[in-house]
């Protein structure tokens, strides 16, 4: 058999660091621009919040996308950094040369060193093991913080003033506005970081631990040593979100550390999706706007959460990013147009069982507000009594009838997305999914 | 001349069960040594035991004239040796070519580097590359590894346990499940990758031993039964009634 010839292999094709640099430019031009689009500080206040979950929830998928390590403490490098920028900014305050866009840099290093200790010990670990020691790592440093309110602040926190610190480029960092661009620009620059990791051999070999720790070992690596130090890495870039946080909110307390925190970043992660890169980001965005649009209009928005996240676990586990990589390839063939019926067709079921869902959630919320002597507020728009039957009658059937036609409408929008990938697959100019080179 | 890999007097146990009853073998530097045995002989216990994955509960590993005994597989293998798996393990969530390129990434020299990007090791990206093409599987080099069918796993195994280049290779059936053209395949590129270094390899067609082995140690019972160059193994009486038995017509 003669061997076969070499292929040219493609180096580097031409244009392919200004295809990988677009969606940065993309993403910065939309960060300047998004602020002037929007009225309102409320929006403001929403972007600056959306930044420090993208940088929080991107170091958070370096964990668990990335390296297969399920953080359920991931809060405390969020927190720590927090705590140390906050020192930092009333150090500031008290006339240490440090302008307030610099105070991320104490947030990377209190993430950084809270990592190390922690890391040191969950990294020896892979798995279901890793996961607890970060829970118990997690409920340990809120009762040290608790312990220690000449540190902390204790129950009420520690305060600060962004913009009695020394001046950079002119500008005191008071105006929300400022500190927007301060945290768009640390979100930018640490996400571009973030990226430029996973293309580096650290990077690309937390995958290779992810998927088959043993025989990393015996492809000469050390994978307890490789999880340590994407470890510390992740607990640097939450810390740089910590820091982020102390300059938006001039306040920070323990519950920045504790697992609600912890929780929520966990959640926007995997409702973004954390197979790829960009899907955390996706969630950061979406799952903060929920969380402060939907905390304005009802009280049950942790509850609706919580159903977002079940369903996306039962039903999407790969997340929205998931969803948008299992149809591009089908748009981009051109076949798009085939799916939009079935899915169509779909969408009834899904809007009456999600309204049944949202009005028995809300009644069960009524009944609390009844049981505590006040009087319910209406149900979109209708006055109801919670504890007559109808109301709940009413939303069941609706939930039920939504059930019903989505057990009988969904197989067949399957079926329609299956043929549709096929056919695009066998498309002559079909582009094969590209691994990262 | 010292020998690639020395074993001395090793013992392994799980529990009550003594699978390595203690074995003592030399494999020279440069020559292609053949494991063979019944199942449950304990080969790949053996090879546990070299490439750090088991200790051994008595005993000794020398490489090179270097002491390895109870050396995690990480630093077994920075001490240049590189073993397959009899179960393929791969990194199935990693393209072919990434497979390679992990595998290759320690002696190319990347370290645990964040501070580097991966296009700048020219040299690791050849590496993989080289591997993939003679594993024939470069039409496959953006497939996921999980995706691939199971003659091609098992050829990526081959390539992940040498694409490191490490002196001294030790392969764990790595034929096994393999059509008749594919073990052909593949004992042309184990014979071609093991030039020049120093070859072990557990395999259970006994028609590939032969051809490609310059010693055969025959295991039966966590012993060695029988040493030496393939002819004197084949009319070893001992191996003939311990071991080959019914497969003893292969031979003529």
């Amino acid at each position: 058999m003669l061997a076969p010839a070499r292929p040219a292999i493609v180096r580097l094709q031409p244009g392919a660091t200004l295809r990988a640099a677009l969606p940065w430019a993309l993403a910065a031009a939309v960060a300047i621009v998004v602020p002037h689009l929007i009225a309102g500080g409320f929006g403001l206040s929403l972007l600056c919040r959306m930044g420090i979950a993208i940088v929080f929830a991107l170091s958070f998928n370096m964990l668990l996308g990335q390296g297969g390590m399920l953080d359920f403490g991931h809060a405390v490098f969020l927190g720590l950094g927090g705590f140390l920028s906050m020192h930092a900014l009333r150090l500031a305050d008290g006339g240490l040369w440090l302008p307030t866009p610099l105070l991320p840099l104490a947030g990377a290093l209190g993430g950084l060193l809270a990592a190390v200790l922690a890391g040191w010990v969950a990294t020896r670990r892979a798995g279901t093991a890793f996961a607890m020691i970060t829970l118990g790592v997690a409920e340990l440093v809120v009762a040290i913080v608790l312990l220690f309110p000449s540190v902390f602040g204790g129950e009420e926190g520690l305060t600060g003033d962004r913009s009695a610190g020394p001046r950079l480029f002119g500008l005191d960092y008071g105006p929300q506005i400022q500190a927007y661009y301060v945290i768009a620009a640390w979100a930018w620059f640490a996400a571009l970081l973030m990226w430029l990791y996973t293309r580096t051999p650290l990077g690309r070999l937390v995958n290779a631990v992810r998927d088959n720790p043993e025989r990393v070992g015996f492809v000469g690596y050390d994978p307890a040593r490789i999880r340590m130090l994407v470890f510390m890495l992740s607990g640097l870039f939450a810390g740089i979100a910590g820091g982020l946080a102390v300059i938006n909110d001039e306040i920070i307390t323990s519950q920045a550390i504790g697992p609600g925190a912890s929780e929520s970043v966990l959640l926007m992660t995997f409702i973004g999706g954390i197979g790829t890169f960009w899907g955390p980001v996706l969630g950061a965005v979406l799952v903060t706007f929920l969380q402060v649009a939907l905390s304005t209009i009802t009280d049950a928005w942790l509850l609706y959460s919580g159903l977002l996240f079940v369903a996306m676990v039962v039903w999407a586990p790969g997340g929205l990013s998931g969803i948008i990589l299992a149809h591009a390839p089908i748009i981009r063939a051109g076949l798009g147009g085939r799916l939009v019926r079935p899915y169509a067709a779909v969408l009834p079921g899904a809007a009456l069982a999600l309204l049944g869902v949202v009005a028995l959630s809300e009644l069960a919320f009524r009944v609390q507000a009844v049981r505590n002597g006040g009087s319910p507020r209406p149900v979109f728009g209708v006055a109801v009594d919670p504890e007559t039957a109808l109301p709940w009658i009413v939303p069941s059937a609706l939930f039920l009838a939504g059930a019903w036609l989505l057990h009988r409408l969904y197989p067949a929008a399957r079926e329609a997305w299956q043929e549709a990938s096929v056919a695009a697959q066998a498309m002559p100019n079909a582009v094969p999914a590209q691994a990262a080179p | 001349m010292t020998p690639a890999l020395r074993i001395e007097d090793l013992h392994r146990s799980f529990g009550p069960t003594h699978i390595i009853r203690g074995i003592d073998m030399e494999v020279a530097a440069g020559e292609r040594h053949a494991m063979i045995g019944p199942n449950g002989a304990g080969k790949s216990t053996l090879f546990h035991l070299i490439t750090g994955r088991l200790a051994p509960d008595k005993g000794r590993v020398v490489l090179h004239g270097q002491d390895i005994t109870g050396l995690p597989p990480y630093e077994v293998f920075r001490l240049g040796l590189a073993r397959s798996f009899q179960v393929t393990s791969l990194f199935p969530h990693l393209s072919v070519f990434e497979n390679l390129r992990a595998a290759a990434m320690r002696t190319a020299g990347c370290g645990h580097a964040f501070w580097r990007m991966l296009d700048g090791y020219g040299a690791l990206r050849d590496r993989a590359e080289d591997v993939m093409l003679q594993l024939g599987l470069e039409r496959r080099r953006d497939v996921e590894a999980g995706s691939l069918a199971y003659a091609e796993q098992r050829a990526l195994e081959i390539g992940v346990a040498i694409a490191g280049g490490a002196r001294t290779l030790l392969l764990d059936e790595p034929t096994a499940g393999m059509s008749r053209a594919e073990t052909e395949r593949a004992v042309t590129l184990i014979r071609r990758v093991s030039e020049g270094r120093t070859l072990v390899i557990i395999e259970h067609d006994l028609g590939v031993v032969f051809d490609l082995a310059d010693r055969i140690t025959v295991l039966a019972e966590g012993r060695v039964i029988a040493s030496g160059p393939p002819d004197q193994v084949r009319g070893d009486p001992a191996v003939r009634t311990a071991y080959l038995g019914a497969a003893a017509e292969v031979l003529h």
